[in-house]
């Protein structure tokens, strides 16, 4: 979770603008962008990709990333549809796409609602018309039998997913494995959870959302005085919670009016001007 | 040695002979005597095995006629002779598929019991207390079995009407054949662990150990 609160935070000036952009879906050719990323233009579908674009290292392997395939001996294969991402000081790359579903993989942070308790678990929704994850009763911190929290069903908990893959449900867990600490997971009490896209959460929840993601809005509200703190889940929900109802509205309505319309850095600077005079 | 001959149908109560000149064989009751069909179906005489040659202590009282001279005459539904379905029972040892695996169990299709193929696919469960000798408790089913693999197990119970029950608590029981996610067979490496050849790539199952 992040707070946010009324901190002095001057506009960056060695950012150009348009790398608020950085996530649009428009026709890109090869630019590079300030952290050495680069984007190749995008290709038909099931050809693999050239070796020029395939960045080589004498000492580390390639490491693929989601949405790749590896068929030996030397091809690789796009997966899914989006853009593909080369970080040559990695040697690693991978496709980043944002198609609207959430597939759970391990150690995500996600916001799930309670469904219905079980016998010894919690059966909690990650997204509407799969099958629920399973969260069990004691996965919380210092948690026993007789002390352990009752959540009912539509509570929302954030947690973090303990095992997933194409063959069983996803389950989930509330407390780190090996510190037995909870580190923000648990219950979220009060506020209103507020659904974007799984590719929109992603870019909040990058460590530099601002620079990586293009995503200013919540510093930027922060900075204009508004008091709100922020639990972002993969699964495509962010949590908002404040005092102030006002606040927890503008808020939810500043991040669905930025995923919705793509907006880049200059126009989000705009919307947060407008909504924070429109709150007062 | 002995040589089965068929002969037309029977119905169900048709004399097929005397008890002095037939024993009673699957298919058949004795009425006062007689010998009659049970079932519709086709009747078989079979010829009893060979008696022994004469015997060499001359000085030893034998019974005059040893009962087993006499031929079986049996009748059966199918046409075949001596075909019973075969079922699995408590400590067979069987070979079966993973249909679906849950945190608590892996649910199998029972293929073949012992030698035999079965005819209709029985289902088991293999609990997840059942999969390790050692360490029951920390069993992960993701890690010892995928659905498609195939593994020999014992069974342990005849369960309930859904399912049997099977263990693989045992060396030489585990999974015998595997598919790696990229689609090839893979090899067994250790008593864990799964290679493929072409990609390189390990995973984790209960390996059974190789005769």
């Amino acid at each position: 979770m992040a707070k946010f609160g009324p901190k002095r935070q001057g506009p960056r000036s060695d950012i150009p603008a348009k790398l608020g952009r950085t996530h649009r879906q428009e026709h890109l050719n090869l630019t590079t962008t300030h952290n050495g990323h680069h984007r190749p233009p995008p290709r038909p579908p099931r050809r693999p990709y050239p070796p020029s674009l395939i960045p080589t290292h004498p000492k580390h392997p390639l490491r693929l990333g989601p949405g790749l395939r590896h068929v030996p001996p030397s091809s690789i294969l796009p997966t899914v549809a989006g853009q593909l991402i080369v970080n040559p000081h990695k040697t690693s790359m991978w496709i980043e796409s944002n198609g609207g579903r959430y597939t759970p993989s391990p150690s995500d942070l996600v916001i799930g609602r309670v469904l219905r308790s079980a016998a010894d678990l919690y059966y909690v929704s990650l997204s509407p018309y799969t099958p629920p994850a399973s969260l069990p009763h004691l996965a919380f911190e210092s948690a026993t039998k007789k002390t352990r929290p009752q959540l009912a069903p539509g509570a929302l908990v954030y947690a973090r997913v303990s095992l997933a893959n194409r063959h069983m449900d996803p389950e989930l867990e509330c407390v780190s494995p090996s510190t037995g600490k909870a580190d923000g997971l648990g219950p979220l009490t009060g506020g209103m959870v507020f659904d974007v896209s799984p590719g929109f959460a992603r870019r909040l929840l990058l460590a530099r959302s601002r620079d990586e993601g293009g995503v200013e809005v919540l510093e930027l509200l922060g900075a204009e005085g508004v008091a709100f703190e922020t639990a972002v889940g993969r699964n495509g929900r962010v949590w908002v919670g404040s005092e102030s109802v006002k606040a927890v509205v503008v808020v939810g309505r500043a991040l669905k009016e930025t995923d919705e319309g793509r907006l880049g850095g200059e126009e989000q600077r705009r919307l947060v001007k407008r909504l924070v005079r429109e709150m007062r | 040695m002995s040589a089965a001959t068929a002969t037309p149908l029977a119905i169900p109560g048709q004399p097929l002979g005397s008890t002095s000149k037939y024993q009673p064989g699957p298919g058949t009751h004795i009425h006062q005597s007689t010998l009659y069909s049970s079932l519709l179906g086709v009747v078989h005489i079979v010829q009893p095995a060979k008696a022994p040659g004469p015997v060499k202590r001359l000085n030893k009282i034998a019974p005059a006629s040893a009962p087993a001279e006499l031929p079986t005459i049996s009748v059966s539904r199918s046409g075949v002779s001596e075909k019973r379905e075969v079922l699995p029972e408590v400590g067979n040892t069987v070979l079966c598929r993973v249909v679906r695996i849950t945190p608590r169990q892996a649910v199998v299709a029972i293929l073949i019991c012992g030698d035999t193929v079965l005819d209709a696919e029985w289902q088991g469960i293999i609990r997840v207390q059942d999969v390790r000798a050692t360490e029951k408790d920390r069993v992960k089913i993701y890690e010892s079995f995928r659905p498609g693999d195939i593994v020999r197990a014992e069974v342990i119970s005849l369960g309930d009407q859904a399912n049997y029950y099977l263990s693989t608590a045992r060396n030489e029981l585990g999974v015998i054949m595997a598919t790696s996610e990229a689609g090839n067979t893979m090899f067994p490496v250790s008593w864990k662990e799964y290679q493929d050849p072409e990609t390189g790539a390990v995973e984790p199952r209960k390996v059974a150990k190789p005769y």
